[in-house]
């Protein structure tokens, strides 16, 4: 793994026109960086990521397995027992999961090691799908790129395979906060896909959907929701009015409500407490357990359902080195070992492995300043080059 | 509580206070017909715009057209053997009732020829001379290409069984982007 300066492609301009994404002179797209890009073997992609990932999501399976016999698990999670017969259903009925994002501290020597799964709402998809991708044949076009570059990258067609695996047979519902410029464009891409897997798409915002009389949810057509891919956490939703109504909507999720185990950070302990000294894991203890002593004074502090890095405080000796303010401190928090993320040119790059259909499929880096990767980090676009 | 069919009839009466006023509007170009045979018999249309926009506005004329909750308020407002039971209920269950689809309306394509966004249109008792959309917004009183308030061309909102909306959103509201 290595960190490689590079020159922007002569045609960054008219890309960004063609994506629709900011653009200025000099500045460049604002969150995208093609000043660099990180270099990986076959064998660093292959064994050290994409093997780890996939045997990981199969460690997320025990943990689901045993969250539905030990109630405990749940609890330890926030999540309200009220809540429980939904999830559980959800994953009884095999409820299809389409995507998540794996995020590792890797340097490119001995193993990765998850620092979170962000299973319900990841974003920088289209970055990693399609503009990384496009970055890649255009580089090499220009020159700026041996021939023979590769990217760890069938994202796109992945996700419009799975779409076409969900037996989805009637209108796609695709809801967000529509006022968050970024996930609305997160969510009409994820609609281009379903599109391309021959589903019929319609998106709204999560504040207009209704509920009518049968007490299905339904448009601003008043038409019925089947099935609603919502980029919205479930624990937000779990703590909103309509919660109530949702068993008995008939309309199904994606993600399915079982992926908020997985997205709570309170995965991490509870994987670590099944699979202790698992090379990939970090230890990691919910903060009222008394092993969380065993950490010492070095460790990582992070909310349960915290988002881009908010409230999330890095302990060194004792003393707070790194924190990120943020509107979530107020939750229960987990312990986890601290592991750096590696440092290359003043940057600390964060890997994000896409997981689709729980396959792992792909790669999006941020680099950020800071050691906690948060909202103002730029995505820079990898090659796998031997 | 609110129930639908007093939503519904409010709505229809508070569109109803817009009729009298009397800025002009800009006006866009229209055809308005009062069935599919009717357009297929004028020669300055093609086939498959009538077609294809009678197909639109059949559609959605059940989830768009003003509901009621007797036959007979229905018919005070469009008059005599002009409702028809629609095919939604109340959250109670009770039946509701809605006018007639009696013609339908289609926008001119902009920038290009045919027409397109179909749509029914209603005539009341008050006035049976003029059609009128689903919102209650006049479309003229003439059959064939006309040119009607471009207003009248909107979509028309849907007038069925959502009870209520606005149960999801608001963390959204409070905490942002949901990206992680």
């Amino acid at each position: 793994m290595k960190r490689n300066p590079v020159r922007e492609r002569q045609g960054l301009a008219g890309a960004a026109a063609r994506h629709e994404f900011d653009f200025r002179p000099g500045e460049g797209i604002p969150f995208w960086d093609e000043t660099a890009f990180y270099q990986f073997s076959t064998s660093q992609i292959e064994d050290d990521l994409v093997a780890p990932a996939e045997e990981i999501e199969n460690l997320c399976y025990e943990v689901i397995a045993r969250a539905m016999e030990d109630e405990t698990v749940l609890q330890r999670m926030g999540v309200a027992r009220f809540h429980w017969d939904l999830i559980a259903d959800s994953w009884q009925n095999q409820e299809r999961n389409l995507y998540g994002r794996m995020d590792f501290s890797y340097s490119g020597e001995g193993p990765a090691k998850l620092l979170e799964y962000n299973a319900d709402t990841p974003t920088t998809l289209y970055e990693s799908a399609v503009f990384q991708w496009e970055w890649l044949e255009e580089a090499v076009v220009e020159g700026l790129l041996p021939d023979s570059s590769d990217q760890f990258n069938e994202v796109h067609e992945k996700i419009v395979e799975a779409f076409s695996h969900m037996g989805i047979d009637s209108v796609l519902h695709l809801a967000s906060n529509q006022e968050i410029e970024d996930d609305k464009g997160t969510l009409e891409y994820i609609g281009e896909c379903a599109n391309e897997a021959g589903l019929l798409t319609h998106v709204l915002a999560m504040e207009d959907i209704g509920i009518n009389g049968d007490a299905q949810f339904t448009d601003l057509d008043d038409k019925q929701i089947t099935t609603l891919f919502k980029l919205y956490p479930w624990e937000w939703i779990l703590a909103e009015e309509f919660s109530a109504n949702i068993s008995a909507s008939g309309t199904r999720f994606i993600e399915p409500a079982w992926r908020s185990i997985l997205s709570n950070k309170g995965l991490l302990p509870v994987l670590w407490e099944m699979f202790e000294g698992h090379p990939n894991l970090l230890p990691a203890y919910f903060e009222d357990d008394p092993a969380a002593d065993s950490l010492g004074e070095t460790y990582v502090r992070k909310p349960l359902n915290g988002r881009q890095g908010a409230n999330i405080e890095i302990f060194r000796d004792g003393r707070l080195e790194v924190s990120r303010e943020g509107p979530y401190g107020d939750q229960s928090h987990i312990l986890q070992a601290y592991c750096p993320l590696p440092e290359f040119d003043g940057a600390f790059p964060l890997i994000g492995c896409w997981m689709i259909a729980s396959k792992a499929v792909g790669m999006g880096i941020r680099e950020d300043k800071n050691l906690i990767t948060g909202t103002e980090a730029n995505f820079v676009p990898h090659v796998i080059l031997d | 509580m609110k129930n639908l069919t007093s939503i519904s009839v409010v709505a229809l009466v508070a569109a109803g206070a817009l009729w009298f006023t009397t800025r002009e509007e800009p006006k866009t170009d229209a055809a308005v017909y009062e069935s599919l045979q009717q357009c297929l018999a004028d020669v300055n249309m093609v086939r498959s715009d009538c077609e294809k926009n009678y197909a639109a506005a059949k559609q959605q004329h059940a989830s768009v057209a003003p509901k009621f909750a007797t036959q007979r308020e229905c018919e005070e407002e469009f008059g005599a053997a002009r409702c028809e039971k629609a095919p939604q209920t109340t959250s109670t269950g009770s039946s509701m009732f809605m006018p007639l689809m009696m013609g339908y309306m289609m926008g001119s394509v902009i920038g290009g020829r045919g027409y397109g966004n179909g749509q029914p249109l209603y005539r009341t008792r008050a006035n049976p001379g003029t059609f009128r959309t689903a919102d209650n917004k006049s479309a003229g009183r003439t059959v064939g290409r006309t040119k009607v308030a471009k207003s009248s061309t909107t979509r028309p909102t849907a007038k069925s069984s959502t009870r209520s909306r606005g149960g999801f959103g608001s963390l959204g509201r409070r905490f942002g982007s949901a990206a992680t």
